[in-house]
């Protein structure tokens, strides 16, 4: 077994396509024969095999990594359990969709619902750890029920949407409405953004389990926390008050 | 066997298996680390008396730490393992949980026997606690009036051990306590063992049971008791009239055999006439750590 298993695009897609249907978590010690034979489903074009879009090498492999432009491509580790996952550049809508455990990595930016909650459905992500290194869609962690995401640039409006627990940890901007409907959970800011109204300022304080979330990001993911961030203090505003209201925004101030 | 003009004698020190928890307390400051690091190892000499045998094994630096804050490392042993839990909860809650600043984590995250704490004081947060996952790890987060205080769900336990020692033989109570001293400070720097006793030196070693008191488990160990070498069977050869110990505790033999060379070799000075060590005849505890192997570079047997 190799370290990484590498599956690279073959030609930029034009279609979207559905890989919500891969068994993400079995990839990890499959062959390449194995992996190539996946179905996806193709927008337009119907069925697919993973080998009918990436040139596979490298199988079996502890870690499999994903490389090209998947903009375009849904579902990327849906239903992940174990393993590492990641994609060497952009991927489409409900990256992590289901995922129960394992770490994806995406180098470029995510579309939509980045371990959010299926369509219809109130439980998004429930353990695991997502590393954005770029910018969140919309409605990322929308019902997150466990789990981490990581978002190191801007992350769009209603992130955290319904979350039930977990955390989400946003180094940029973040969009309008974060954590609405929230129960618990926590979404942590450290660019612009404004908590809904259905939040209320608790304190200014130094939260201590973030040093550990902060210290664990910089030295297993690389995440460049600065000394302010890991030390600083944090405004904490609750909510969302027509929930729960044992979720919470800790807003950084640099 | 002689070292620098000190009698090495040939004999034993015999321990015994116990439980042990590593706790991981940090805070603000060196400081507050400390101020709840030796509360938590109060009145916890010897578990005849006090339920627990704790102390202080090291300083930790700020990468040490989980959180990356100036950090305590504490070694905690009974007998049982059921007996751990009950201690490791009533401490972090008395002790750490209380003391300004400070978190509390496990120190033996790789031990695959886990037990309770943060899972059992989260309860003290009355329903306004929260837990973290971070990196596989859960940690509790219970609001206190200062802010909150973070602590680990689960403590790993393990086999480790408890009686290692050896005992001082000294011409007068300043050599005894001079080398007793040394050998404490020696020890220090030793990782995975503690002194339970204070500052890490026992005046008062004891014998099982009681000629008198037949409930009493233990009492004065008269053969090394200088006043009573002319009404007892002495084990004190001549010359000394003050005996000190040093009981050390650790997470495994090696730990407490490399704590016994250091100390015993700094111990071994003017004014010490010999070292011995104490042992039940070799029939209670599995741990043998005889001496002259021990400073002839051989371990435990």
């Amino acid at each position: 077994m190799t370290a990484e298993a590498t599956l690279t695009l073959r030609a930029p897609l034009r279609h979207r396509v559905d890989a919500g249907t891969v068994a993400w978590s079995a990839l990890r010690g499959m062959d390449a024969a194995g992996i190539a034979s996946q179905e996806v489903w193709v927008e337009d074009d119907g069925r697919a095999t993973l080998g009918d879009l990436f040139a596979v090498s490298g199988a079996p492999a502890a870690r499999v990594r994903l490389i090209g432009d998947l903009a375009l491509m849904d579902g990327i580790g849906a239903g992940l359990a174990a393993g590492e996952l990641i994609v060497d550049g952009d991927a489409g809508r409900q990256v992590g969709q289901r995922m129960s455990g394992g770490v994806i990595e995406v180098r470029g930016s995510t579309g939509p619902l980045a371990g959010g909650a299926d369509p219809g459905a109130k439980r998004g992500m429930s353990g695991g750890e997502i590393v954005i290194r770029g910018s969140a869609g919309p409605l990322a962690g929308a019902g997150l029920r466990r789990g981490l995401i990581v978002v190191q640039a801007d992350a769009s409006e209603d992130a955290g949407r319904g979350m039930i627990a977990g955390s989400i940890l946003v180094f940029g901007s973040l969009g309008s409405n974060p954590g609405l409907f929230s129960r618990r959970g926590s979404i942590v800011a450290f660019g612009a953004h404004t908590p809904p109204t259905a939040y209320r300022y608790a304190c200014t304080y130094r939260p201590p389990h973030l040093r550990v979330t902060l210290g664990y990001l910089r030295s297993r993911h690389g995440v460049p926390v600065t000394p302010g961030q890991l030390a600083g203090a944090y405004r904490r505003y609750s909510g969302d008050l027509a929930e729960l209201g044992a979720g919470e925004i800790l807003s950084w101030i640099p | 066997m002689q070292l620098r003009g000190v009698t090495i004698e040939d004999t034993f020190a015999e321990a015994f298996t116990m439980r042990v928890a590593r706790a991981v307390i940090t805070a603000r400051s060196p400081r507050w680390a400390r101020e709840a690091a030796l509360k938590m190892t109060g009145f916890a000499t010897s578990v005849i008396g006090c339920k627990l045998e704790a102390g202080i094994e090291r300083e930790l630096a700020e990468s040490e730490t989980p959180d990356g804050r100036p950090g305590i490392s504490v070694l905690l042993l009974t007998m049982a393992r059921e007996d751990l839990g009950h201690r490791l909860i009533e401490r972090v809650g008395q002790t750490v949980l209380t003391c300004p600043t400070t978190c509390c984590f496990d120190g033996l995250p790789d031990a695959p026997d886990r037990v309770g704490v943060g899972s059992a004081l989260r309860l003290f947060g009355d329903g306004f606690q929260g837990s973290k996952v971070i990196g596989g790890r859960r940690f509790w987060r219970i609001p206190v009036m200062e802010g909150e205080f973070l602590v680990e769900d689960k403590f790993g336990l393990q086999k480790g051990i408890g009686g290692g020692n050896f005992l001082i033989l000294a011409t007068d109570p300043d050599a005894a306590l001079a080398a007793a001293e040394a050998a404490v400070e020696a020890i220090a720097h030793v990782p995975g063992v503690i002194l339970p006793f204070p500052g890490g030196v026992v005046r008062s070693g004891s014998k099982v049971g009681s000629r008198r008191s037949k409930g009493l488990v233990a009492s004065t160990n008269d053969a090394y008791c200088p006043t009573l070498r002319a009404v007892t069977t002495t084990a004190l050869p001549e010359g000394v009239h003050s005996v000190l110990e040093i009981v050390v505790d650790g997470t495994d033999a090696a730990a407490v055999s490399r704590a016994l060379r250091v100390g015993i070799d700094a111990a071994c000075r003017e004014g010490v006439v010999a070292i011995s060590a104490g042992n039940y005849g070799g029939k209670l505890g599995p741990h043998h750590f005889h001496l002259r192997q021990i400073m002839s570079g051989d371990g435990a047997r």
